[in-house]
């Protein structure tokens, strides 16, 4: 492999009427995907410098092409939340030392996009390929540079994993800041493939993400909130989508009544459960077959990836048989560290080896088998037992009258903290009091939320398609319940 | 409120609005366990007993008490009947 996008325009030469993108009904072509690459690196040679270029526009093949068009040029890309106020990403460009921005407010330039200067000073890009964020805990995203060459050790993984080539369609479910894109965009791009671009916009809307699986991709690849909009959907009709080879579920963990609609959905299909961050990227994979879909009631986490090392740590040191602890990694695809933060969430060891700390509780049974328990940051004492969270959603999620579930805490003067959990019902046949059996049945005392608030509409989710905990917590708050 | 079911009914009312807000009257059957099932906690206890105490006069301090005379509305208006004679 020589460069991203030097492959891209290589397939263009190659095989020019090979489809790139599913835009919107139509096919777009590699050589016409070449050309918007083409008019894109005109317009960047226009506006030359060494540091990154921000891409803010939603979705499109001029977007993508954009973006190659800013690989070739050997130039970052930084991909922020579609969500960020104007003032944050005011702040983030300046922070990642973007000399310039891509936006979609003006179709005056050769690729339809507007590129401006910034006034930030730049920052080199170096070997650095993609910016990415994650949210930081004070609310200001941290910045997560990725180089070509963990890129491109990622892209080499999943195209072979997912065996994806010439003539493979591949569903892009996730917005372009997502690290997902990693695989479904670019690793398809790159392998000659044709990406199925879903626009946010209808990222919820049934009829259109089923009109997308009707268009036969064969690798689909997103969050839990997708597959149980398209299991609702199809319920009634019972449509199938047997032409999926490979279902792969990723960014939160797939309840057991979901997973088990799978199958009959995809059932030419073999699932994956990955695990990763945007950090380290994927470092697990789970896969199975449809009849274990709903074996387990929480997925293993499965292998570690081909040169991915692990260690459960816990307070008093390394966990070597069973137990629970926090999940350190070091994968070849991870990044350095953040931009501007100190290095508290890497650890280099003597050998070299930099792990990442995930922040995510990982239980190690007695058969080996590790198990995601939830995030060290979302255990909460209540009544002076520790909770997780995250178990508790899991619990509620598993009922099968309840469609999703948000389960925070609030502060309490005598119990520390208590937790309210909002639940979406499928049937009204689910009460409060009836879930409150559930939980008691499956959890100590402790973590049975305070109160069960069950409700009829959607709960607010946020862009990555999970439950807006926060959002939740701001309005307990504020309605001072 | 001498009657078996008026004290059944002010115990609903009472742990309806103090600890399940929002929910049906219906929906809790008297029967329902309120401390297994996490509707009254162990810190929830003191207050209600002591909300009992008043409410029917029930000499606390001369009875036995265990959380078992709490666990469901049925009980507690078992325990009450018991204890003040009505």
């Amino acid at each position: 492999m020589t460069g991203l996008t030097e492959d891209v325009l290589e397939i263009a030469a190659a095989r020019p009427r090979d489809p790139a993108l599913r835009w919107r009904g139509a096919d777009i072509s590699y050589a016409e995907l070449a050309d918007l690459v083409r008019r894109a690196h005109q317009d960047l040679a226009g506006h030359p410098g060494e540091g990154p270029v921000a891409v803010v526009a939603p979705k499109s093949p001029e977007v993508v092409a954009f973006v190659l068009a800013c690989v070739l040029a050997r130039r970052a890309v930084l991909l922020p939340s579609p969500d960020l106020g104007r003032t944050a990403l005011a702040e983030l460009v300046h922070r990642a030392g973007c000399e310039h921005i891509v936006t979609a407010t003006a179709a005056a330039t050769a690729s339809g996009l507007e590129l401006r200067e910034t006034g930030a000073p730049a920052r080199p890009s170096g070997d650095v390929r993609f910016l990415l964020t994650t949210s930081g805990s004070t609310g200001a995203p941290k910045i997560v540079p990725l180089t070509a060459g963990s890129t491109d050790r990622f892209m080499r993984w999943a195209v072979g994993m997912f065996g994806i080539g010439p003539g493979v369609h591949v569903l892009n479910y996730a917005p372009l800041n997502f690290d997902l894109c990693l695989l479904d965009v670019w690793a398809t791009l790159r392998a000659g493939g044709r990406v199925a671009l879903v626009e946010a916009e209808h990222a919820v809307d049934p009829g259109h993400l089923v009109g997308l699986l009707e268009d036969d991709p064969h690798v689909v690849q997103a969050v839990p909130m997708f597959f149980r909009v398209v299991a609702e959907a199809v319920r009634s009709s019972g449509r199938r989508f047997p032409g999926v080879r490979h279902v792969v579920l990723t960014g939160d963990h797939t309840p057991r009544p979901l997973r088990a609609e799978l199958p009959a959905v995809f059932p030419g299909a073999r699932f994956h459960n990955v695990y990763g961050c945007t950090e380290t990227n994927d470092s697990f994979v789970h896969s199975f077959d449809g009849h274990e879909a709903d074996t387990h009631e929480v997925l293993p986490l499965g292998r570690p990836l081909p040169g991915v090392r692990t260690r459960i740590m816990t307070d008093e040191g390394e966990l070597t048989g069973a137990g629970t602890g926090e999940l350190w990694v070091a994968t070849p695809f991870q990044t350095r560290g953040y931009l501007h933060e100190d290095g508290a969430r890497f650890t280099t060891e003597p050998d070299g080896t930099t792990y990442f700390r995930s922040g995510d509780l990982v239980s190690r049974g007695a058969d080996g088998e590790l198990r995601l328990v939830g995030r060290t940051d979302f255990q909460v004492k209540v009544r002076g037992v520790r909770v997780s969270i995250e178990d508790v959603e899991r619990v509620i999620s598993e009922h099968p009258q309840v469609a999703e579930v948000g389960v925070v805490a609030v502060p309490d003067p005598q119990a520390g903290r208590r937790l309210h959990a909002v639940v979406r019902r499928r049937s009204d046949r689910l009460t409060g009091l009836g879930l409150r059996q559930h939980c008691a049945q499956r959890l100590v005392r402790a973590a049975i939320p305070a109160v069960i608030q069950v409700v009829d509409g959607p709960l607010p989710h946020t862009s990555t398609g999970k439950v807006d905990r926060k959002l939740i917590r701001k309005e307990l708050l504020a309605g001072g319940s | 409120m001498t009657t078996t079911e008026g004290i059944t009914e002010a115990i609903r009312t009472h742990i309806l609005a103090e600890y399940l807000p929002g929910t049906p009257r219906e929906e809790l059957e008297t029967s329902y366990d309120l401390l297994d099932n996490g509707v009254v906690t162990s810190l929830d206890l003191l207050a209600l007993i002591s909300w009992v105490e008043q409410r029917f006069q029930v000499p606390i301090d001369e009875v036995e008490i265990s959380p078992d005379h709490f666990r469901s509305v049925d009980a507690m208006s078992e325990f009450v009947k018991r204890t003040t004679g009505k």
